[in-house]
C-alpha cells in the first residue's frame, strides 16, 4: 500500500470526514482473529477456547503525509458504537497501527524481546484527539510510552467507524522512525468491544504489508 | 516464631483471617473501616473491598455466585464480570441541598439519578426460613489473598503478583491496561474496575499497614472479637490453630479451587422450635446442608468439634478452642500486628 503526500494541514489530515480523503486510495484489509494459543493467559485460553474472537473481518485503510505528519484513515462496519465500558459488560472499541522496529519483528506475538514492535494507538474511551504510542516485545508486554505523539480524531456514523492515527514521521522518542521515499513494514488491528474484545482478543491483519511512503 | 516453608506459587508464608460467623454482629464497622481508608478517591465510590452481607442472600454483587471463575480440576472456568447494577451502590446523595443549602429543616436526603435496584447490603436480615424458624448470618468478605489466585492467572500483562513474604496479592497499577480478566476468573468477585480511571483495584489487605505491624483495618476495627489475622505458618498462633489444628475453621466455597487464605468459623444457630414451643434439639435452625453448600463438607466435623468443646466447657472442663474462641485478650488476636497505628508517622 500506498502513503500519499498531500499538501494539506494535519488538522486536515486528522479530520475523517475530510473530503481530502476520497481521493486517497483504498485498501480493503482482511482481517482474521488473532490465534488463541498465542495468547499469554491460561484464563484467557480456557475460557475463549471455541468462543469466536474477531468480530470485525474487513478494514479500509488509507495513508497520507505532508511531509512533516503521516495520517492513517481506518474505517470499518460496526453496529455497535462502544465509546466506553456502559454497565460493566462491554469494552470501548479500539484499533492499531502497528510497525516492526527490527525487519524480522513476528507480527503475531506482537514483537520479541530482540525484535519490539511499535503501536500507535486509539480508544474510544481516550480524551478526545489522544492516542497512544507503545512498544511490545511480546504478547503481555505493550507498554505505553510517556509522551504519545500519536493524534487521533475519530466518528462513528451509519454504523461504521472512521478513525484517523496522525503522528510526525520523525520522532524524538521511542518509536518507529519514518521518511518519504523510503517503504516500511505495517499491520493493523480492530478491537470490537460489544464481543469483549480487549488485550490479545481481537482481529488483525494476517501478515506484514509493505507500506510505501511517497 | 513463623515456620516458613516454600510454597507452590512462591509465598514463604501467608496472611490469613479467620472471621468467627457466630460472633459477627453485621455491624459494618469492618466494611466503613476499609472504605474510609481506602475507597475514597474517584471511581471507587461503588467499591467496598470488605462487604458484609446476610446469608441466605444474594449476596453483593447480587448473585456473585452464579457468575464462574477460578478452577475446576485445576482447569480456569470461564467467568463474567458483574454489571453496574449488580454491584450496585455508589449511589448520589443530595448532601449539598440538605446539608449546605439551607434546606436541612426542609428537604429530607434522598438519593439522585437513577433509583438503586441493589447495593452492599441490600438483602439485609431477610434470611431464610418460616416463623419462628427464620434464621439468617452475617458473612464479611474481602479478597481471599488466595493461595492460587485465578486473578493473577487470568492478567495476560502479569500486572499481578503475589508477594513472597506474606502471599498478600497485589496489582502493579501501572502495568494494568483495564482488560478485566481478574474480574472474570475471580469466582468471589471481589475485584472491582475503576471504570474512570480505567483500572481493577482490590483490597491490598492494607499492607503499608502490615509492614509496619499494624493489623489490617477491617481486622482491628471489629468492635466484636471476631476476627483473627496472622501467619497461617505460624503453628503457635491462632490462625493456624484454627485452620490447621482443630480445623474448625473454613474457606468459603473451597469447590471454587483457589485456595483462599480467609477462613470461617461456621454459625451454630440455635435448634429449631416444634410447634408447642419447645426446641428440637439436634436439629439445627441453619440447616447443616446451607452450610455445606457454603464452606463444603468440612463443615459438619468443624460444627461436631465446635458443639463437642462448648458440651464439654459447659460441664466445666477447659478448651484451648473456647478459650482462643472467646478472645479474652483483644491484642492475641492479632499478634504481632497489634502496634497501635496511631502511634506511627503515616507518610
Amino acid at each position: 500500500m500506498k502513503a500519499v503526500k498531500l499538501q494539506l494541514a494535519t488538522r486536515t489530515l486528522l479530520n475523517p470526514a475530510a473530503q481530502q480523503w476520497a481521493k486517497v486510495p483504498a485498501e480493503e484489509i482482511s482481517l482474521a482473529s488473532t490465534p488463541l494459543h498465542q495468547q499469554p493467559s491460561p484464563y484467557v485460553r480456557a475460557a475463549w477456547a471455541g468462543k469466536p474472537v474477531g468480530a470485525v473481518r474487513f478494514l479500509k485503510v488509507q495513508a497520507a503525509h505532508n511531509g512533516k505528519d503521516i495520517a492513517f484513515r481506518l474505517e470499518w462496519a460496526d453496529e455497535t458504537e462502544n465509546r466506553d465500558h456502559g454497565d460493566g459488560s462491554v469494552f470501548p472499541d479500539a484499533a492499531g497501527v502497528l510497525f516492526p522496529l527490527n525487519r524480522d519483528a513476528p507480527l503475531e506475538s506482537m514483537g520479541s524481546p530482540e525484535a519490539p514492535v511499535n503501536a500507535w494507538y486509539w480508544r474510544a474511551n481516550l480524551p478526545e484527539g489522544e492516542g497512544q504510542n507503545v512498544i511490545a516485545r511480546g504478547a503481555g508486554t505493550a507498554k505505553e510510552t510517556p509522551k504519545s505523539f500519536a493524534q487521533t480524531r475519530a466518528r462513528w456514523a451509519d454504523g461504521r467507524w472512521q478513525v484517523v492515527l496522525a503522528r510526525p514521521l520523525t520522532l524524538d522518542g521511542e518509536g518507529v522512525q519514518l521518511s518519504p521515499k523510503q517503504s516500511t513494514k505495517v499491520a493493523f488491528a480492530v478491537w470490537e468491544g460489544s464481543s469483549q474484545e480487549r488485550a490479545g482478543l481481537k482481529s488483525f491483519s494476517k501478515s506484514w504489508r509493505e507500506l510505501e511512503i511517497r | 516464631m513463623a515456620k516458613t516453608t516454600q510454597r507452590k506459587n512462591g509465598a514463604k508464608q501467608q496472611l490469613a483471617m479467620v472471621f468467627d460467623l457466630n460472633k459477627c454482629i453485621g455491624c459494618q464497622t469492618c466494611s466503613v473501616a476499609c472504605k474510609v481508608l481506602w475507597t475514597r478517591d474517584e471511581g471507587t465510590d461503588y467499591q467496598w473491598w470488605c462487604t458484609v452481607n446476610t446469608q441466605p442472600g444474594r449476596g453483593h454483587p447480587r448473585d456473585y455466585e452464579t457468575m464462574g471463575g477460578g478452577y475446576r480440576e485445576g482447569v480456569s472456568q470461564p467467568g463474567r464480570r458483574p454489571t453496574r447494577q449488580e454491584w450496585g451502590g455508589g449511589w448520589q446523595f443530595n448532601y449539598e441541598e440538605v446539608l449546605f443549602g439551607g434546606k436541612g429543616q426542609s428537604v429530607f436526603l434522598h438519593h439522585v439519578g437513577e433509583k438503586p435496584q441493589w447495593g452492599p447490603n441490600w438483602d439485609e436480615d431477610q434470611g431464610a426460613g418460616e416463623y419462628p424458624n427464620a434464621y439468617y448470618f452475617y458473612l464479611p468478605r474481602l479478597c481471599n489473598h488466595c493461595t492460587k489466585p485465578a486473578c493473577l492467572e487470568a492478567c495476560p500483562r502479569g500486572a499481578m503478583y503475589k508477594r513472597e513474604e506474606d502471599g498478600i496479592v497485589l496489582r502493579d497499577e501501572s502495568r494494568c491496561r483495564g482488560y478485566q480478566f481478574c474480574l472474570e476468573a475471580c469466582p468471589y468477585k471481589k475485584v472491582y474496575f475503576n471504570f474512570l480511571r480505567n483500572v481493577s483495584q482490590q483490597c491490598i489487605m492494607c499492607f503499608p499497614r502490615v509492614e509496619q505491624n499494624v493489623a489490617p483495618s477491617c481486622v482491628r476495627q471489629c468492635p466484636g472479637r471476631a476476627v483473627w489475622f496472622g501467619m497461617l505458618d505460624d503453628e503457635e498462633g491462632p490462625v493456624a490453630k484454627l485452620v490447621r489444628k482443630w480445623e474448625v475453621a473454613l474457606p468459603l466455597h473451597p469447590e471454587y479451587g483457589t485456595e483462599p487464605n480467609v477462613f470461617y468459623i461456621p454459625p451454630i444457630g440455635p435448634a429449631r422450635l416444634n410447634e408447642d414451643g419447645s426446641f428440637d434439639e439436634g436439629t439445627p435452625r441453619i440447616p447443616t446442608e446451607y452450610l455445606e453448600s457454603l464452606f463444603g463438607p468440612k463443615v459438619r466435623t468443624a460444627l461436631d468439634t465446635l458443639t463437642a468443646d462448648m458440651t464439654k466447657t459447659r460441664e466445666g472442663g477447659k478448651s484451648e478452642l473456647m478459650d482462643t474462641l472467646i478472645a479474652y485478650w483483644w491484642k492475641d488476636m492479632f499478634k504481632p500486628y497489634d502496634r497501635d497505628p496511631a502511634e506511627i508517622q503515616w507518610k
